[in-house]
């Protein structure tokens, strides 16, 4: 929802959107994250549109999303490596043995 | 202590199961030949990474982004138990491995002084083998990190060993 919300304001309908759960959990979990200063929630018309405090972006946006997703990537990449050098290995004992 | 742990950035754990046995996924993470091939985020290639891999050596990567930017990384070896952990610390740096402010590749960071990465390799015994990637730790703290595990395991041992006591009863 975080990253989400990086990206630019959102309503609470458009927050639950891209979620498999109820707009009643996505209220709770964004009544979290107000009341623990990341996210401020204002009215625009009938809607409520949460903001990513600039604050919270600067702290825990940038490295740590940065640097999570470094390594959940490279980790995603390793994976692949890994299953290669397994196959390689199988062949060559076959050559070998 | 606690001044410390005010100050410090969150803390990242970052943990994958990899379907392949321990000796292979540390092959995997200190051969540069390999590391080449994982290094960087989604759509980034790793065109260079040489590595000095001993306790005190020195290594340096480049990954270049889908824009064709080039990010290098430096960094260098504390601790190495073979198989178990490293304990390196990670930055960003020019093409000659010296160290640069992350602002210089337009990426804030509060870097913490000494701070350390560790990661460890956990076999569990049926081919599988879980790293736990921990960054930024004090070397205080990445010095003692992983021990809880290996005390699991020493612990897993020890519950066999007591049950193949029982059966032989």
């Amino acid at each position: 929802m975080i990253e989400r919300l990086s990206h630019g304001p959102a309503s609470v309908h458009g927050l639950t959107e891209p979620f498999a759960v109820s707009q009643q959990m996505i209220s709770k979990h964004i009544a979290y994250l107000v009341r623990a200063r990341i996210v401020i929630k204002t009215k625009r018309g009938r809607e409520s549109v949460c903001t990513l405090r600039p604050e919270a972006i600067k702290t825990v946006s940038d490295w740590t999303f940065y640097y999570r997703r470094f390594w959940e990537e490279s980790f995603d990449k390793l994976d692949a490596v890994v299953k290669q050098m397994k196959k390689a290995e199988v062949r060559d004992d076959r050559k070998n043995g | 202590m606690t001044e410390k742990t005010v100050n410090a950035p969150e803390r990242l754990v970052v943990t994958r199961v990899f379907d392949a046995p321990r000796e292979l996924v540390w092959k995997a993470w200190t051969d540069p030949k390999y590391v080449m091939q994982w290094w960087g985020p989604k759509g980034f290639t790793a065109p260079f990474c040489k590595m000095d891999f001993r306790v005190g050596g020195k290594f340096l990567c480049c990954m270049r982004a889908p824009d064709g930017q080039d990010y290098w990384n430096g960094g260098e070896y504390h601790e190495i138990v073979l198989h178990q952990k490293i304990v390196f610390s990670l930055y960003f740096s020019d093409s000659k491995g010296n160290k640069v402010d992350p602002a210089h590749y337009g990426i804030e960071h509060e870097a913490i002084a000494d701070a350390h990465d560790v990661v460890t390799f956990e076999d569990f015994g049926n081919g599988q083998t879980k790293l736990t990637y921990i960054g930024n730790e004090s070397m205080e703290d990445a010095r003692n990190s992983g021990q809880a595990e290996g005390w699991k395991q020493t612990l897993d041992k020890f519950a066999e060993v007591i049950a193949g006591l029982a059966q032989a009863k």
